[in-house]
């Protein structure tokens, strides 16, 4: 053991010592208070409004600056006024509207089937086999491939848009909620059991608040999956269907080679994304599962 | 409440011997069959099946018209004619060429925007704002502007697989890296590593089930804008380029404009395949190696 | 320790006056994993009389938890039988309360007075709102929790979810209060001051709980009666009394004789892969 000259450090026994009063600690100033400026600039909302002004700024003075052609790449100040100019025209409300039903439509439909489908897959074993097989097979399949499909089926119209809307909410929530249900976990299903709660009260007052996370991602992707089926089917089939939509907007402009009214087309389905996503769908977090604690 | 308090009732102690010898089977292996019928692959796999039979038994039985629902037999046959007599391959292969080509610059693209996020709040701030506003906005609706810019071409439908990419998988990285435990950061640091080594062996792996979400998400975007694209404008891109570089989505849809009815659905199997590939395949191979071997699947 | 007349003279008397709560009699419970069917307890038989707090003992693999589920009705016995006052138990129900070790087992959901609601209402204790409010704010009062009722449970600390745990249990005023190992994931001091809380609580309506563990000093202090398990599977060893102890005689020479007694008991024939095993499912 002793190969190496080392010396072992040795226990140092001290005397013992116990603090007879604790006095009262002077440290100076604890918290100095930030300028007014600093704080501003702390708030997030303001540096990020700025950085979005910044970015406007960039866009007008390069526009105007290199004289770039409108048909190219409009000024920032023209597209908003043609937004502007089509909203109190009353040539765009209409479209927006035709979108956001179509869009609520089909949202709805899909959320019901993909109720119905998890319930069975609650319920059954073969259920729970028939949804894991059927949403590994349709969830990579991109709702849009159906458009065609759906036009031989349900002919050009709105059911066409809203057939293929359900193919992109519906296999998204139905797995989300699926692995969210079954990740429940052991103790809170045998709570639920301990006061004799079974088939759909359990689900409903267990299964459902416990996977609400799983199943609010679920419904935030069938969201994004849809909003972009739907633009995406407008584009190319809006005008075959009646009014047309937001989508049928875009592409008419671009048809018509008025590219202001192609970015005024984008500004209003960034408008409605961002309205979505960081309103409806936050609000709706903010007062479940952020306040449950049962996220991050 | 019970008026008497009921009292503790005190009896004898008891002790026995535990025998060794009469316990039946403590443990027992489970049958083969018991074990088949656990088995997820074979539970799935015979349902794929069973819905072939009711499909093909639906269309023989009912006498359904081809064109609006052809047997399973004949889409079988026809995606079979498609690959061996009329390029299917080749057109799969066009699409992957440009889904490739736009899903890896757009990853440099969400890296370099990423990192500089994770350096500065200047940065940090820029990419909130940017995702904030562009991931919202669906790739496709992009396509008539990219037209206008890089004409009709696969040049197009890159600009719009590129805003589909990058979005979700910088805004997936960030929130990751900001996620990081303020633990694991301060271990990092400890071991003396600081500035690009920081990020790349700390802040990545640790923010990596994020990430992976976040290529995940990528690729399902730009999966679904390719198709789109190619349905709308495939036909103009085949006739500018020749017919043999259609794409996937294009296959689907001159073969419906011809009612080739199994010939879609021959091409929407095609769709799942690649699909079901990329997904079950690729990316759950990843997982595996990675983050369920470390333990850190979220869920 | 026990006088072997006075205890004689306390069944006799009582083998008249009382009938057990529960019987457990000759159950042998099974379960599966991936690989194999594991059978954790074999023919253990016990009763619980009124008033009792019944520990189960024994190391990891003794099947003392899986015993647990087997009475709270999720797991059926593949031979023997387990009575709740003379009847068949077939299924979970409210008559006898669950209180778990994990954390997660208070509705994240729900504040904490709704967590208490949530069980007297579903479990059918209370019929108006109004009810099981009064009733459940008796009980937060009880565990020492006014002041957190309207919080959620993931602003609480481990031992105050325990104790809303608990307090939700002893709410529902079950035949039976079952515990699995209640205290087992707090630190030291915490779950010493639930164990007193524990018994404080008891004195004040000798509840009858049943109560799984596997710390010798725990069962010695919480239990009246201890059920010695052996692993491998769980059968039963012995049945002991502990209902002069607690935490106030911790240092008595009877304290330190059980203790051993039964630590002997447990370890005289210990099989070494137990170290290796993780708790029992």
């Amino acid at each position: 053991m002793s190969t190496s000259d080392k010396k072992i450090p040795q226990l140092v026994i001290r005397d013992e010592f116990i603090a007879d009063e604790i006095k009262d600690a002077h440290t100076g100033d604890v918290a100095v208070e930030l300028s007014t400026l600093e704080k501003i600039w702390n708030i997030n909302g303001v540096r990020k409004a700025s950085i979005l002004l910044g970015l406007v700024v960039i866009w007008q003075a390069y526009t105007v600056g290199f004289d770039v052609e409108p048909l190219m790449f409009p000024t920032f100040s023209f597209s908003l006024e043609k937004l502007i100019a089509d909203l109190l025209s009353g040539n765009l409300p209409p479209k927006i509207w035709f979108s956001i039903k179509v869009l609520i439509i089909g949202y709805s439909a899909g959320m019901v089937i993909a109720a119905v489908l998890v319930l069975w897959a609650t319920a059954s074993r073969l259920g729970s086999d028939f949804i894991a097989t059927a949403t590994a097979m349709f969830n990579p399949l991109p709702a849009i491939a159906m458009l065609p499909l759906a036009m031989l089926w349900f002919g050009l119209g709105t059911a066409s848009l809203v057939f293929v809307l359900v193919h992109s909410v519906l296999w998204a929530v139905a797995l989300n909620t699926h692995t969210g249900f079954r990740n429940v976990s052991q103790t809170l299903r045998m709570i639920g059991q301990n006061y004799a709660l079974t088939g759909v009260p359990f689900v409903v007052k267990i299964l459902v608040p416990a996977a609400l996370p799983s199943i609010l991602a679920g419904m935030k992707v069938g969201w994004a999956f849809a909003w972009r089926t739907l633009i995406g089917a407008e584009l190319v089939f809006g005008a075959s269907s009646g009014s047309g939509g937001l989508g049928w907007y875009i592409f008419e402009s671009s048809q018509n080679i008025e590219t202001e009214g192609v970015f005024a087309g984008l500004f209003m389905v960034i408008l409605i994304g961002i309205v979505v996503e960081n309103v409806v769908f936050r609000n709706i977090e903010l007062k479940t599962v952020n306040r449950w604690g049962m996220q991050r | 409440m019970t008026p008497l308090v009921p009292q503790i009732v005190i009896r004898p102690e008891i002790e026995t011997a535990v025998g060794e010898a009469d316990h039946g089977e403590v443990a027992r292996q489970l049958t083969l069959w018991e074990k088949l019928v656990d088995m997820d692959p074979v539970r799935k796999f015979s349902i794929l099946i069973l819905l072939m039979v009711v499909w093909e038994a639906y269309t023989q039985l009912s006498g359904v018209s081809e064109l609006i629902l052809p047997k399973f037999s004949s889409t079988a046959a026809a995606l079979w004619a498609a690959i061996t007599g009329e390029q299917l391959m080749i057109m799969v292969w066009n699409s992957m060429k440009i889904l490739i080509t736009g899903y890896v610059i757009g990853l440099v693209i969400a890296t370099v925007l990423s990192t500089a996020a994770i350096m500065t709040r200047f940065g940090s701030d820029v990419l909130s704002t940017l995702t904030a506003m562009l991931n919202p906005l669906p790739a496709i609706a992009l396509l008539p502007l990219a037209l206008l810019w890089f004409g009709l071409g696969s040049d197009s439908i890159v600009f719009t697989l590129l805003h589909s990419v990058i979005w979700p998988v910088a805004l997936n990285a960030h929130t990751g890296f900001m996620g990081v435990s303020e633990t694991q950061r301060m271990v990092g640091r400890n071991y003396g590593l600081r500035g690009l080594t920081y990020v790349v062996k700390v802040l990545i792996p640790a923010a990596f089930p994020q990430i992976l979400m976040g290529l995940k998400i990528g690729w399902a975007y730009a999966w679904r804008t390719l198709i789109a694209a190619e349905l709308v404008f495939g036909g103009a891109i085949a006739d500018t380029e020749g017919t043999a570089s259609g794409g996937l989505g294009w296959f689907v849809f001159s073969n419906q404009m011809d009612m080739q009815i199994p010939h879609v659905f021959a091409g929407l199997f095609m769709v799942i395949l690649v699909g079901v590939i990329v997904e079950n395949v690729i990316f759950t191979n990843i997982e595996i190696k990675t983050i369920r071997k470390w333990g850190m699947q979220a869920q | 320790m026990t006088d072997g007349a006075q205890a004689a003279a306390g069944v006799s008397s009582a083998a008249a006056a009382v009938d057990p709560i529960l019987d457990v009699d000759g159950v042998t419970l099974q379960y599966k994993t991936k690989e194999h069917l594991i059978t954790a307890t074999y023919r253990v038989g016990f009763k619980v009389y009124p008033a009792d707090r019944f520990v189960l003992l024994g190391p990891s693999g003794c099947g003392k938890s899986t015993l647990l589920k087997g009475v709270a009705g999720y797991m059926t016995p593949v031979e023997g039988n387990m009575r709740l006052k003379g009847v068949d138990i077939k299924e979970p129900g409210p008559d006898r309360v669950m209180v778990f070790q994990e954390f997660d087992q208070l509705l994240p959901w729900k504040t904490v007075k709704q967590n208490i609601t949530f069980a007297l209402m579903n479990g059918g204790k209370c019929k108006t709102q109004r009810e099981a409010d009064d009733l459940a704010m008796q009980y937060i009062k009880k565990v020492k929790l006014d002041r957190f009722e309207d919080t959620y449970p993931h602003m609480l600390s481990g031992g105050m979810k325990q104790r809303v745990a608990i307090a939700r249990g002893m709410a529902m005023e079950p035949d039976i209060l079952l515990m699995d190992e209640p205290f087992a994931a707090l630190d030291a001091l915490t779950r010493r001051q639930m164990q007193e809380e524990l018994l404080a609580l008891w004195e004040d309506t000798h509840f009858t709980v049943l109560f799984v563990t596997h710390s010798i000093e725990e069962a010695l202090i919480v239990g009246s009666r201890i059920l010695v398990l052996s692993p491998h599977p769980g059968q039963v060893k012995a049945e002991l009394n502990a209902h002069d102890l607690n935490h106030g005689n911790m240092s008595s020479p009877e304290f330190g004789e059980l203790q051993t007694k039964i630590h002997d008991m447990l370890f005289a024939d210990r099989i070494l892969e137990d170290e290796l095993q993780g708790e029992d499912a």
